[in-house]
């Protein structure tokens, strides 16, 4: 186990560096500078921006200076954000980003993985192609039409005509806890206090809500598509044999034995809850990590580019070795080959 | 081909009425595409004014309010053309001409009868109109109203046979903010549509489906670099790789509106070069399968070289899985230049369905959804159809897939 662990780690390392490779190689077709002070920018102005970035180094050297700082999560300092570095850049806006992609994840899972039994339950009747259809028609619309009509019922509407209710903000973000730390063994260790659930559901839950309905679709396809294959494998077939209601085939003998590929799926899904959707915070102004990353693109940031990407494709490198682990741990065949 | 058509597959995908139904769908959408890239509507056509802004479309009556504003619009260019013409001692008729609003063109009346109508004009609107806030809810003024537009129209006349039919199909769904025609744009925004799609999905599976059959092929180190290559690709989160690939072309001619052709180079390379992974992921595991088959061991034991075996033997055993994935590249490269649009990173200088989107973001807040509603709609007929064949092809030819 440990030695396949082991050849993981090894072979993605290339992977890894292939891909800081690859960003500051893009980021270095136009000289950055230029496209940061813009065109008319004086020449000692220039000279001065590069040195003191290091950027008049081969690329070879900055390579290895970002990897050797990047090691020690020092990314520098943000050219946009004057006086505030990456890391702490990076820090304030993974909570915003989680505070959606989390729930939205729970949601989307539960509730299509209980529509996909309940469509391969129903395999062929009409209650199964309705929500195949819906599935299909579902996938067809854009995401922002989503996201505009969805922010219109949620949050527009209510205000234009004066409903008692109105649950949703769309605009002015506010976190919905205060941080606080404490001293662990002289370790200063950072925790979430004053938590206000009526905060989150004024500036969190619709996003959330749009994020599973946009979901859904393609998932419980996936999911469907799951169980119908788990139908027609053997043990289902000897357990009809036995005896087994349908209902105990379903929930007991087919969900236990689906749980490989839905792993599969939650895991990859799993860096994308730190990358945080990037339409969605752009349309509600919440400053996660997608729409920083974003904004940072347009806005020519590149020590923000470079560190976000590194630290988002750790995190995804280190997802799918995970999900690979877990997978060896269920089924031994894939360790040995 | 005949073989192919013959093939198990294909009749089983013919049998299959909604997949021959989206077919088709796509292939009217295709042929819109085509009469548009002919000429058929041009550029200029998408951003010529034909209306007053924010005209609702057919289905919609106006409310007493906008039937108000938009008969002033055609009032107050008459006005204007009056002034200037007086200034400058013309025909006003010679200014107006210029004015029109694509087929609808002002009347050819004399400076007296112009002025005439416009005095009645604006006495109904200075002394009848003016200052009634609640115009809506107040119907005994429609009378005055109906006259008002009976003068803007004696003064725009309405075309009639050929450009009138011509007029009709331009304003059927309203105007944006501009004034520009809803439905030219959206039908334009068809072409923007497969001009994107086929490009990028024809290359990204050309590339993918080479790399993927020579990395399973020949296996070794042109099979390492190639999975290095696509796992590094897919490690940095899909949208802010082809954002980083579009930044690098800010600032150089391709980073220019005024070149509509030129400024899609950006969009092409930074799908093109994310959208070759699927494909080349899905046929190099179908390669490391066939190629263990026996008649491809019986062809190298007959004695084929290595590229011809993979050319002839093993790249047109995975055509299926092409198809298949151009299709669900088609969708994507639609769904993705929708959202870069948006985020103004994609089509620059002509109107597609994301820069519609863009536009009409912030009109739905004031009711107005014919733009939205437009570009949507479209969309999601093709991408439905799309999703459709998409699901027929898997059907027919993967033997894997669930129905």
């Amino acid at each position: 186990m440990w030695s396949f662990i082991l050849r993981r780690l090894l072979y993605n390392i290339p992977v890894y560096l292939g891909i800081i490779l690859l960003v500051m190689a893009l980021l270095r077709v136009r000289n950055p500078v230029y496209a940061y002070l813009g065109k008319n920018a004086d020449e000692k102005q220039v000279e001065q921006f590069e040195k003191s970035f290091g950027l008049q180094d081969p690329f070879i050297v900055q390579y290895g200076h970002f990897l050797w700082n990047g090691a020690r999560l020092d990314f520098g300092e943000s050219w946009k954000y004057k006086g505030t570095t990456v890391r702490e850049k990076l820090l304030t806006s993974i909570p915003p980003s989680l505070s959606i992609t989390v729930p939205a994840l729970i949601l989307t899972t539960m509730i299509s993985i209980t529509v996909g039994l309940i469509s391969a339950f129903y395999r062929g009747r009409w209650i199964d192609r309705l929500l195949v259809i819906a599935a299909v028609l579902g996938m067809s619309i854009s995401f922002l039409v989503y996201i505009i009509f969805g922010q219109f019922v949620g949050a527009f509407l209510p205000k234009q005509a004066g409903w008692a209710l109105q649950p949703f903000e769309i605009s002015g973000y506010k976190p919905w806890y205060t941080m606080a730390s404490t001293d662990i063994f002289g370790v200063t260790v950072p925790y979430p206090s004053h938590i206000s659930p009526g905060t989150w559901v004024a500036f969190c839950l619709l996003p959330v809500l749009i994020s599973v309905i946009v979901s859904m679709g393609y998932d419980t396809r996936f999911y469907r598509a799951v169980m119908v294959e788990e139908c027609n494998r053997d043990y289902i077939i000897t357990a009809k044999a036995k005896g087994a209601t349908k209902n105990k085939i379903m929930f007991v003998h087919m969900l236990k034995n689906a749980m490989i590929p839905i792993i599969t799926r939650i895991m990859t899904t799993l860096p994308f809850l730190i990358t945080g959707s990037i339409l969605l915070e752009i349309f509600f102004g919440i400053p996660g990590m997608g729409r920083t990353l974003i904004t940072a693109i347009t806005d020519m940031d590149y020590p923000m580019i470079q560190g976000f990407t590194a630290v988002i494709a750790l995190l995804y490198i280190l997802s799918i070795i995970l999900t690979d682990v877990l997978y060896a741990l269920v089924d031994p065949r894939v360790r040995l080959s | 081909m005949g073989r192919f058509l013959g093939s198990r597959g294909a009749r089983k995908f013919m049998r299959n009425r909604l997949a021959m139904a989206s077919l088709g769908v796509i292939g009217v959408y295709f042929l819109t595409a085509i009469f548009v890239f002919v000429g058929g509507i041009s550029m200029d056509a998408t951003k010529q004014r034909v209306l007053p802004k924010h005209v609702p479309g057919f289905l919609e009556s106006s409310s007493l309010d906008q039937r108000v504003e938009a008969a002033s619009h055609y009032l107050n260019e008459v006005d204007l053309a009056c002034r200037l013409a007086e200034r400058r001692d013309e025909d006003p008729y010679g200014i107006l001409v210029e004015k029109h609003l694509a087929e609808r063109i002002p009347a050819r009346l004399t400076p007296d009868e112009y002025n005439d109508l416009l005095d009645e004009a604006f006495g109904i609107l200075e002394e009848e109109l003016d200052g009634v806030d609640d115009l809506n809810h107040r119907p005994e003024l429609e009378p005055r109203v109906q006259r008002l537009e009976q003068i803007a129209e004696t003064l725009y006349p309405v075309p009639a046979g050929w450009d009138g039919f011509k007029y009709k199909l331009r304003t059927f769904l309203g105007s944006d903010a501009a004034g520009q025609s809803i439905s030219v744009r959206a039908v334009y925004s068809i072409k923007v549509a497969f001009q994107i799609g086929l490009v990028t999905s024809i290359i990204s599976v050309l590339i993918g489906s080479l790399l993927g059959a020579a990395a399973a092929f020949f296996g070794g180190w042109v099979d390492h670099v190639i999975t290095w290559i696509f796992s590094t690709l897919s490690s940095i989160p899909y949208l802010v790789l082809l954002s980083v690939l579009i930044v690098v072309f800010f600032g150089t001619i391709f980073d220019n509106p005024d070149r509509p052709f030129l400024s899609l180079v950006p969009v092409y390379v930074a799908f093109c070069s994310t959208f070759w992974i699927g494909p080349c992921r899905v046929i190099r595991g179908e390669t490391m399968k066939i190629k263990e088959l026996e008649y491809v061991q019986a062809a190298t034991a007959i004695g084929f070289g290595r590229m011809y075996l993979l050319i002839r033997h093993i790249i047109p055993n995975t055509a299926h899985l092409m198809f298949i994935n151009f299709s669900l590249l088609f969708i994507g490269a639609i769904k993705s230049e929708v959202i870069l649009s948006f985020l103004g990173l994609g089509v620059k200088g002509q109107p597609s369905w994301g820069i519609m989107i863009r536009d009409a973001k912030d009109e739905v807040a004031s009711y107005f959804f014919w733009q939205i509603g437009a570009a949507t709609f479209l969309m999601f007929v093709l991408v439905l159809a799309f999703n459709i064949f998409t699901d027929a092809l898997q059907d027919a030819f993967d033997p894997k897939h669930v129905d």
